[in-house]
């Protein structure tokens, strides 16, 4: 399942024939019949094929942003892996998102991230949230903190990496539950129609929210309201511990736009350029009042699913057996050969390709990537502890709980 | 006789059941299961039955409980195990469709199986969604379901061999913080009913109740006190609903202090219950509640570790009470 599934993705690459794979076509008949209302998909979809159909076009100072977004959020990643296997003080739970940079990426270069709380575009995250956080525009200093649960964290501690949130650039937040945040969006999204702005509303999920109810409640109601809603699904493979066929009867999840009569994108999530032209489009229709858009992006982290088991300190990836997936764990040829399409190179090799950064110019945003995020961690480690009595604040707007501890 | 962990104990009830009864389901997401213990055999109810009968799921906490409540209609023998993020999102179709389908159907509905919620509250950093432990007041609330807690692993075992047996459905809540709790437990099948209170230490001082994964600093507390000369007896709730009223009145009858300790939300937490109960039945007597703040749990260390009711507040409470 998961070769195949490696196939699949590698069809799309721009190294592959601009032909869609027999699934992709049996996919576009599907919708074409769908009626009038989604001839866009087809459009959309086979634009995926086309590396530079809207990033082509952008200026060289966005492109290199893009690049630098992916490699300051690996960097992030890769230094809160040896952090957590190396500093026993350390005392982050943490889920990585490395190996998924592109997706983040891509998505959040098509938002509106800067500016006042009513002009941002609203970003829902997941329990894997530092890449979306760290493309939105979160700092990164204070999520090491928050991560590290101090006072002077992102959320004073309160949060922790599950919960980290920044309004301050639309990011409404990371959320440890499976499926709600996507319903909560559309709410978001519902708002901005009734009050006619052009602000759109944006959902991160994984593989598992297929089955959740939330998926279909997300979706339909999106749908029916025509809501400026994206939904972008990261396919890493796996929920938690399972393969997605444990949850899932589509191969391409995207599949079940078709449904909801509105647009189902699959895009090689390993490319950020593909994934910025798909979630660019999708931003489009929902700013012109078109409705929502589910962008599946194929994609695969480079560690399990919490933790780091298997990672080894200065290395990047997770092999082996993983203890907490007694009954399903991956195979490390998986995690090889997903690795072989890293989406810190692909987007690397396509900007010098294009002529956009030299090599020493991407060594150079590299290196400075990877000392922000050494110094995000060694400033985190400076910041104070919170304070007991705090925890009965923020319960309310106003005032503090009793404590109740003490009898 | 063998040590077992909570975990291997209550499969290992859950394997004997689904060995007598060839219909039984379990239905899981997230946490496989498959438990070990030295010198015995692994624990695999997957391998062992096959995937008809025990299925790993998406992530639909809705799914799986409907899933053995339709069993359970159907007439299968019936279990899911719902990890503690998930343990509220399957709570509408138990409250209003497990708690309520006896009566609704005038008697006839008969629902033989089991909730397993696992819930947490013991690991700081989780914080708000994954650290919640407020459940034990959630569910003792419907009628039609009854819900225990056990906190040791042979109650473990032999309420959950009861669990399965019992023909009404049951939340058996598993605070995942005793997961790795280790004790000799009886290998052979035996069951543990699921309306007493375990008096765990008897005293004429003071009566302490506790449940769940409360219970082992309500141990630790008595300890404590016992050797400063205070006779506590400890009372390990075990079962919320139905509660064990008689026992709980015949200690505080006794020792005419009750101090109640919970890991759940102050307000409406089963000490509540507890002291009404207790407060309507025994004259004179004098009341404490210990529980966690009426405030989400936060993910600092320093603040949840607080906030979370440990040995030394419950022994400064008690002394309080009595003194």
């Amino acid at each position: 399942m998961s070769e195949l599934e490696h196939d699949e993705v590698s069809r799309e690459t721009p190294e592959s024939d601009q032909i869609a794979s027999p699934s992709r076509r049996t996919f576009l008949k599907g919708v074409a019949g769908a009626g009038a209302a989604v001839s866009l998909i087809s459009k959309g979809a086979w634009a995926n094929g086309e590396i530079g159909f809207w990033a082509k076009d952008l200026p060289n100072d966005k492109l290199t942003e893009m690049f630098r977004t992916i490699v300051r959020i690996r960097w992030h990643e890769r230094t809160m892996v040896d952090k957590m296997i190396t500093d026993p003080k350390y005392r982050g739970y943490n889920h990585f998102y490395a190996g998924q940079e592109a997706v983040a990426t891509g998505v959040c270069a098509a938002l509106n991230n800067k500016g006042p709380f009513d002009q941002l575009d609203l970003v829902y995250s997941t329990h894997r949230p530092t890449g979306h956080a760290i493309a939105k525009g979160v700092d990164m200093k204070k999520m090491a903190a928050e991560n590290d649960f101090r006072a002077t964290g992102l959320n004073g501690g309160y949060a922790g990496e599950m919960h980290l949130s920044d309004k301050s650039c639309g990011f409404i937040g990371a959320d440890g539950m499976i499926g709600p945040g996507h319903v909560i969006a559309t709410g978001s999204a519902f708002a901005f129609r009734a009050r006619g702005s052009k602000q759109v509303s944006v959902v991160f999920g994984g593989d598992g929210t297929y089955a959740t109810p939330h998926f279909h409640a997300a979706l339909n109601n999106a749908a029916l309201l025509q809501l400026p809603f994206i939904y972008v699904l990261e396919n890493n493979l796996y929920h938690q511990y399972a393969h997605y066929s444990y949850s899932c009867p589509m191969k391409d999840i995207a599949d079940a736009a078709r449904t909801y009569r509105i647009p189902g994108v699959v895009v090689d999530g390993q490319d950020v350029f593909q994934v910025y032209n798909a979630a660019k489009t999708a931003v489009d229709r929902a700013r012109a009042g078109e409705g929502p858009t589910l962008i599946e992006a194929k994609t695969y982290r480079y560690y399990n699913h919490w933790g780091a088991p298997g990672a080894e300190a200065g290395q990047l990836g997770a092999f082996g057996y993983d203890p907490l997936a007694i009954s399903s764990f991956r195979p490390e040829r998986e995690v090889r050969a997903w690795m072989q399409r890293d989406p810190v190179d692909i987007c690397r090799n396509t900007l010098i390709n294009w002529g956009v950064l030299t090599r020493a110019q991407a060594d150079e945003i590299e290196a400075a990537a990877k000392k922000e995020a050494i110094e995000a961690f060694a400033w985190a480690d400076q910041q104070p502890f919170c304070k007991p009595e705090d925890g009965l604040k923020n319960v309310f707007v106003e005032g503090v709980v009793p404590a109740r501890q003490f009898g | 006789m063998a040590k077992k962990s909570w975990m291997y104990a209550v499969l290992e009830a859950v394997q004997y059941e689904m060995r007598q009864d060839k219909n039984m389901i379990w239905i899981f997401e997230l946490t496989p299961p498959v438990a070990s213990t030295p010198g015995l055999p692994v624990i695999n109810l997957e391998k062992e039955f096959g995937r008809k009968r025990v299925v790993n799921t998406g992530i639909d906490e809705n799914w799986m409980a409907s899933c053995v409540l339709g069993a359970g209609l159907a007439g299968s023998k019936a279990v899911t195990y719902i990890p503690y993020q998930g343990n509220c999102m399957c709570f509408q179709v138990i409250q209003n469709h497990a708690g309520k389908l006896r009566s609704m159907t005038g008697g006839v509905a008969s629902m033989p199986i089991v909730f397993l919620l696992e819930m947490t509250g013991q690991t700081p950093g989780f914080a708000g969604q994954h650290s919640d432990y407020e459940i034990d007041t959630y569910y003792a609330h419907i009628p039609g379901v009854k819900t225990v807690v056990p906190s040791t692993p042979t109650d473990a075992k032999g309420m959950m061999a009861a669990a399965i047996r019992d023909p009404n459905p049951v939340c058996y809540l598993y605070p995942a913080g005793l997961r790795e709790m280790m004790e000799d437990v009886p290998n052979e099948q035996f069951t543990t009913p699921l309306d007493k209170a375990a008096v765990r230490t008897t005293g004429s001082d003071i009566t302490i109740v506790g449940s769940g994964g409360g219970m082992p600093e309500v141990l630790k507390a008595t300890e404590a006190l016992q050797k400063q000369g205070m006779k506590v007896e400890a009372i390990d709730l075990r079962s919320l609903k139905p509660m064990d009223t008689e026992t709980l009145v015949k200690s505080v009858q006794k020792t005419k202090h009750l101090l109640t300790v919970d890991q759940s939300y102050y307000t409406l937490c089963p000490g509540a219950e507890v002291i009404a109960r207790v407060a309507e039945n025994v004259r004179g007597a004098r009341f404490k509640r210990v529980a966690f703040p009426d405030a989400p749990p936060p993910a600092s260390p320093e603040m949840f570790l607080w906030m979370r009711p440990n040995a030394d507040h419950i022994v400064a409470a008690a002394k309080k009470l009595v003194g």
